[in-house]
């Protein structure tokens, strides 16, 4: 187990280099200038000139990009050319509304998406289950920012219960938190919510008509217990691979959600840096998120041994 | 599962009331509490006020930068020695008086006493001298300025002399343009950021508030100065009497206008900036929104003069024939309220510098004669790139509408947009467009006219001897009259000449919340002399 998840941990390096090849590559291939953009169009090429040698602009990709390597190696992202700021500083302060936002969409998906599937396999004969099935098909089909202009005018204008934008941080009240993060997390978890209820939903209805199961009711075990205790626990292998894709669609959905509730998260910081073409940042960035992303499917696998005894790595 | 039925039926309900709720309109025929901004109301103080703007400034020394985000907070913490009144005029605002030798040659410039900087400092002639030596070197303006600057010598605690090489008599416009303003920090801050952005802990001004803090993308602070030295007099532009009502104002960076239209329907904000023009409507369908315009300059098709086929008078003249800028602007704008057709370098609020003269060559729409134009011209039919900038949604419908109205005369037309940055980089090379669209926001003189400058890619590489010879005679007009005569002169060469085709003067949309009392519109937002009632 130990030599497994050492070997995975090592197999991300050569993943990270190829995104920082392909990252740096893309920024500074796509046209742009962020010294043109730093001191506006009105500004005189000498001004640009300089900034640009202040920037380490003018020297050869190749160049910039082994000077951003051997500072990334190091643990160092660069700064930011816009903010001055370092661009590790950037990302952690940035990255705490999209964990807030993340965590909170997560526990609202889990705590809709479970239920709702148990109940419904539960209820599998009656008239609910192809109700459910196409309202969670709703739910996966909504657009989140189409949702998101549809619940802001509902419940922030029309009926004002929550703010329609800003966030605060945890550390100035639980109440205050929640209240800004309940609308864009509910946005964020519901086309998730259809996803998972529906993976659920399929895993556990295999189960069901799976002999240990017969054996459990027969056994005169009740049907609730045998749902949960049984079918529910062996759906839950597919239903966790697809849990580690989700958080990869969250943190892509914050993009627009951090935006439309204007949230200071990473998509936001992501958005600015690209437009500005903030090169630092927008690499530091991305090579994040694909350290997010890569890391999330290790602990999803590892998460296997845990959940199916059956399943050994070494 | 009665009860399961039950549920159901009501969730279904509840998202069908959500539905009807989200496409509902405002529009109710609800009077707006007061719309002036005026009324008769005890001013209240303290409390703070919210403003949404759409951009983080990339930094707020306004004296670096000409980022319309950095001015309307800049103006608020810093001040210059000269500054606009409502009518786009200079007038003194930290300088007391000042004197013009009879050669013109030389301005001696009185502080007003008992001025005081956020740090306590007072202020000296020796702060001003070490603000404008920085001026001259990182301002675009004062770069123009300093053509014409020869010393800068302090002669006592509150008088200093601005020495030129020769008479220039646009040094107080210079001084007073809110866009890379020549405002005045303490001597130590200037001499220590030489050429650099001020950092957050040298945004030392006068103003009637001062910096408190920044979250950068999400929201700057500013608070009441409480030692502030106002002049006296009433408030105009930004010069006169200023009182600061609010404890603070909360500068909020709110990047999408339908946010700041509901923060502000909600009370989340008490003023948003930069809201477009097709929202007006939904401003003044809410009871509790007053919409504020402003002048935001105009919007203009720069042609690439260097290149064929604009390099050609006649193809020029084409074009102009071919573009019905009364159909353009309409169908761009929408309300006549927000846009103007009129032909001169200046737009009619700034009176000072507007002539309504020379401007009959700017609404030539002639489809045949285009067509002659076109037929005697050099031009041989080469498909023109007409490029502009997708993020500005009226540049886009002006280049759309051009380039339907110029096929139609003959032209071959592709459009080409870019996301700002990569129009900003495109910009500046000849190859990539014969014709660019763009809104350039007010300048306060003639040699501050970017789309006019001379051998830039922001002129489409105009050069130009009589207009060079129109600048240079302005800097020494001396009189009103002589003026006068220049700025007619400048309209005349725009339409002889034709290095730009001006399609129509357009105003800025501004929304306040009615709770805000006493407010004036003008050139963006002011949080002086103003109060939310209680």
């Amino acid at each position: 187990m130990l030599q497994y998840t050492i070997r995975r941990l090592l197999s991300v390096i050569p993943v990270m280099f190829v995104v920082s090849v392909i990252v740096f590559m893309i920024v500074h291939l796509t046209p742009g200038n962020p010294a043109l953009i730093i001191l506006g169009e009105d500004t005189s090429p000498k001004a640009i000139a300089d900034l640009e040698e202040q920037l380490g602009l003018n020297d050869p990709l190749y160049i910039q990009f082994f000077n951003w390597l051997s500072q990334v190696i190091t643990g160092d992202l660069g700064t930011s050319v816009y903010s001055e700021r370092k661009v590790t500083e950037l990302i952690f302060s940035n990255f705490r509304p999209t964990f807030s936002l993340m965590s909170l969409s997560m526990i609202l998906l889990l705590v809709i998406a479970i239920p709702a599937a148990i109940a419904i396999v539960a209820l599998r004969k009656t008239v609910l289950d192809p109700i459910f099935t196409s309202v969670s098909l709703l739910g996966v089909s909504i657009p989140d920012f189409w949702l998101a202009i549809l619940l802001v005018l509902g419940f922030g204008v029309a009926l004002p219960v929550f703010p329609v934008a800003g966030y605060v941080p945890l550390t100035e009240g639980m109440g205050a938190w929640l209240y800004h993060l309940l609308l864009p997390a509910f946005v964020l978890a519901i086309v998730e919510v259809g996803i998972i209820a529906r993976m659920l939903r399929d895993s556990m209805l295999e189960s069901v008509n799976q002999d240990y199961t017969k054996t459990a009711l027969a056994k005169g075990i009740k049907e609730r217990e045998v749902l949960v205790r049984h079918v529910f626990a062996n759906a839950l292998i597919p239903t966790t691979t697809v849990l580690g894709a989700t958080v990869a669609g969250l943190l892509g959905g914050t993009v627009i959600i951090e935006t439309l509730f204007t949230i200071p998260g990473i998509g936001q910081l992501l958005i600015d840096s690209i437009h500005r073409r903030d090169y630092p940042v927008v690499q530091g960035v991305v090579l994040f998120i694909a350290a997010i992303y890569v890391l999330v499917n290790l602990l999803v696998d590892l998460l296997y041994t845990f959940l199916d005894p059956r399943i050994r790595y070494d | 599962m009665k009860k399961i039925t039950l549920l159901l039926i009501g969730l279904i309900a509840l998202i069908g009331l959500i539905g009807l709720i989200g496409c509902s309109s405002d529009e109710g025929g609800a009077t707006k509490a007061d719309s002036s901004g005026n009324d008769s109301a005890e001013p209240v103080e303290g409390g703070k006020m919210n403003v949404a703007i759409s951009a983080d400034p990339n930094t707020l020394d306004w004296m670096y930068t000409g980022e319309s985000a950095a001015r309307k907070i800049g103006w608020h913490i810093f001040e210059g020695l000269f500054a606009l009144n409502q009518d786009y005029e200079a007038k003194p605002l930290l300088a007391d008086s000042y004197e013009v030798s009879e050669d013109g040659k030389t301005y001696t410039i009185d502080l007003r006493e008992g001025l005081t900087f956020h740090n306590g400092e007072e202020v000296t002639s020796k702060d001003a001298v070490a603000s404008l030596e920085r001026w001259l070197k990182v301002s675009s303006i004062g770069e123009i300025t300093n053509q014409h600057v020869e010393s800068l010598e302090v002669v006592d605690e509150l008088q200093f002399k601005i020495h030129l090489n020769k008479a220039y008599t646009s040094l107080l416009s210079d001084l007073s343009a809110p866009k890379h303003a020549a405002v005045i920090i303490p001597a130590s801050i200037a001499e220590e950021a030489g050429e650099q952005p001020l950092s957050r802990d040298e945004l030392i001004g006068t103003g009637p508030f001062e910096f408190d803090s920044w979250k950068r993308g999400n929201e700057v602070v500013i608070k009441k100065f409480e030692n502030y030295a106002s002049r006296e007099g009433e408030m105009s532009g930004l010069t006169g009497g200023k009182k600061a009502y609010f404890d603070s104002v909360h500068f909020k960076v709110v990047k999408d206008p339908q946010v700041i239209l509901n923060g502000m329907k909600t009370g989340l904000y008490d003023y948003g900036s930069d809201i477009p023009l097709d929202l007006y409507e939904v401003v003044e369908a809410a009871p509790d929104l007053v919409a504020e315009t402003s002048n935001n300059g105009y919007t203009i098709l720069t042609t690439d003069k260097s290149e064929a086929p604009f390099d050609d008078n006649k193809v020029r003249q084409a074009l102009n024939a071919a573009l019905n800028k009364e159909e353009i602007a309409k169908a761009t704008y929408g309300n006549e309220d927000f846009y103007g057709l009129d032909g001169a370098l200046f737009t009619p609020n700034q009176t000072a510098l507007y002539s309504d003269q020379n401007i009959e060559g700017f609404s030539g729409y002639d489809p045949e004669k285009a067509k002659e134009l076109l037929e005697e011209s050099s031009y041989d039919g080469k498909p023109i790139k007409i490029m502009f900038a997708n993020s500005y949604s009226d540049y886009k419908k002006i280049a759309e509408i051009a380039e339907q109205q110029l096929e139609e005369v003959g032209f071959n037309v592709n459009l080409e947009s870019f996301e700002w940055a990569t129009y900003l980089d495109k910009w500046g090379k000849a190859s990539n467009w014969d014709i660019v669209v763009i809104g350039w926001s007010p300048f306060f003189s003639p040699n501050q006219a970017g789309m006019v400058s001379q051998d830039s890619n922001s002129s489409g590489w105009y050069n130009s001897p009589e207009w060079q010879q129109l600048i240079s005679d302005w800097a020494t007009a001396g009189t009103e009259e002589e003026k006068d005569q220049i700025l007619a002169e400048l309209n005349a060469t725009l339409y002889e000449e034709r290095p730009f085709e001006k399609v129509a003067n357009v105003s800025n949309l501004d929304v306040r919340s009615t709770s805000v009392k006493s407010y004036n519109s003008w050139y963006g937002p002011r949080s002086w002399n103003t109060w939310k009632a209680e």
